[in-house]
């Protein structure tokens, strides 16, 4: 993890509130892993005070670069849905537990919801970039077709691919946990990545658990410090019985979904 | 130049971020007797120019600290302010009791000013027979350079700080954080799980330069001013108002580095002003005032 600087070189609207990011900056590009994050200063001002962190979408080598998907929801976001091109931010990062790739071959299934999909966009190539590939499977969902963002990024890099719309305005109408339901009842999932909304990622959960397949989850929280002093941004999570906290921003993002405490996760925290 | 309690861990999790040698102390994360698992969420919530929080005190307890986090502390190179905190007498009286042989420590910071825990804590910071009686115990079982930190949640803060002096404390630190409260509007409920926070950062500044002022007139002993700096200037307020030592807090949140640049911006000042020492300054205003 390291401080330093990255220069905003495009900024593109992908969905209503939805834009996608390009920033240059090599120590990031070079040294992020597909779950991790950057805890982006959106001003050198106090408003508003804290950093903002962000699952990187994906990177590009050659130009130093890396993108991330933001949906403007608050001050924050919204400083940075109106940035220019040319803009240079301060940032903390890589930050974070990236998701824990197989070494084989394996059939992996990705689960996206919403703005979610940022970090299984980086998973997908880097399953598909592995000595032996991974046969990557992807689903998402999202409340109508317009908020699928950056579908086209995350399609490309899965050998199967499906959505799901909760308006039926594009693939199956529902829920994207619709989906996992029937793909994991066909057998020969290894394991499941998943990142959204609490809601979904607890039926993910859920369902892993009753079939048996390995699954990791990335969550979100509110942060301060993005390094682990403060203590702000913990989930509750299990071990041996005991429920004790763990810090988003060590610990996880990326937890191993069996570890979480879903019953205490409250879904207030989508509101974050 | 310190770094305030809460705001830097046990060190650890800045090392690969800040040069530590450089500081001139860390205040540790409140530390108990037993691990204590902390609240619920939400924590925090981010204010204007500022955050309330409501940690509750998470921490692996008196034990860890001491086989695991200590040991660490100690590769910096830093004083090591340990930050006690309890939620009766007799443990805080432990605590002090069984830090009082590490010589690895500097100094207790006597926390009796945290509003985020249902017993202890500030409950001992708002009545001045109460802090007396306390610091007056803790100072039976240890050496160690006592602190008192000081809640600005009181009607005069100065009667508390005199009752920390009578009671034995060496030095004074303050302000910690103002009680406050949010409400989340979309969900119609407060922002925080424990309904009511710590608000810090730059916005309850003003109110702890005047806690300083007031304390300074009030006692002899060493101020450790804190509460909302960000930079030279801020901790130079501070200073003036009659702080011996200043701490950057919320600000390391935001900047690793933040305690860094104030000290590089203190050095700064002391070489345009043609001051041979930054504790030179220190009350100045309190001669300057009109």
């Amino acid at each position: 993890m390291l401080t330093t600087q990255a220069e905003l070189t495009r900024r593109e609207q992908v969905a209503p509130e939805h834009y996608l990011l390009t920033f240059v900056c090599p120590p990031i590009a070079e040294q992020a892993q597909p779950g991790q994050f950057v805890h982006l200063r959106v001003t050198k001002g106090l408003e508003p005070l804290l950093r903002r962190p962000f699952s990187v979408m994906n990177v590009n080598l050659s130009q130093g670069s890396f993108q991330l998907l933001i949906q403007a929801v608050g001050q924050g976001t919204q400083i940075l849905a109106q940035a220019q091109a040319g803009a240079v931010f301060d940032l903390l990062g890589p930050v974070g537990q990236p998701f824990p790739l197989p070494d084989g071959a394996e059939q992996v299934l990705l689960v996206a919801g919403g703005v979610g999909v940022a970090p299984l966009i980086f998973v997908a190539e880097r399953l598909k970039e592995q000595p032996a590939p991974c046969y990557v499977q992807g689903l998402f969902g999202a409340q109508t077709e317009d908020y699928l963002c950056c579908w086209l990024e995350f399609s490309t890099r899965c050998d199967e691919f499906a959505t799901a719309t909760e308006d039926g305005s594009a693939g199956e109408k529902g829920l994207v946990t619709d989906l996992l339901d029937k793909q994991l009842d066909r057998g020969g999932v290894d394991r499941v990545y998943a990142c959204g909304p609490v809601a979904m990622l607890a039926e993910v959960a859920r369902q892993c658990q009753e079939q048996q397949v390995p699954c990791w989850v990335s969550v979100e929280q509110r942060m301060a410090c993005g390094v682990g002093a403060c203590l702000g941004c913990v989930i509750p999570t299990r071990c041996e019985g005991s429920q004790h906290y763990q810090r988003v921003c060590r610990e996880g993002p990326v937890f191993a979904a069996a570890q979480i405490d879903w019953e205490a996760m409250s879904p207030e925290l989508d509101r974050c | 130049m310190l770094v305030a309690s809460g705001t830097f861990g046990f060190g650890e999790e800045y090392a690969e971020l800040v040069d530590i040698s450089r500081l001139g102390g860390i205040c540790t994360k409140a530390v108990t007797l037993a691990p204590r698992a902390g609240n619920p969420q939400p924590r925090i919530w981010e204010t204007p120019a500022g955050m309330l929080n409501a940690i509750g005190w998470q921490n692996p307890g008196l034990e860890v600290f001491l086989e695991e986090k200590l040991p660490t502390l100690r590769q910096y190179e830093v004083p090591i302010i340990v930050n006690v905190a309890g939620e009766t007498r007799a443990e805080y009286v432990e605590l002090a009791a069984r830090l009082d042989n590490v010589a690895a420590i500097s100094a207790l910071e006597l926390n009796i000013s945290c509003p985020n825990v249902e017993h202890g804590g500030l409950q001992f910071g708002v009545a001045p027979d109460l802090t007396e009686d306390l610091v007056g115990a803790v100072r039976q079982v240890t050496d160690h350079v006592l602190i008192t930190k000081l809640s600005p949640n009181v009607t005069d803060v100065s009667a508390i700080a005199q009752a920390a002096v009578a009671g034995g404390s060496d030095a004074l630190s303050l302000i910690n954080t103002l009680v406050g409260m949010a409400i989340d509007v979309e969900g119609r409920r407060p922002a925080l799980a424990n309904i009511t926070g710590g608000l810090s950062g730059p916005a309850i500044r003003p109110v702890a330069v005047r806690m300083t002022w007031q304390v300074a007139e009030a006692v002899d002993v060493p101020i450790i001013g804190m509460g909302g700096i960000t930079t030279a200037e801020d901790a130079l307020q501070f200073i003036m108002a009659g702080a011996s030592a200043v701490a950057v807090g919320t600000a390391n949140f935001v900047e690793p580095t933040a305690a860094l640049s104030v000290i590089d911006g203190l050095i700064e000042y002391c070489r345009h002003h043609n001051v041979a020492r930054i504790t030179d300054l220190t009350g100045a205003a309190h001669s300057g005032r009109q």
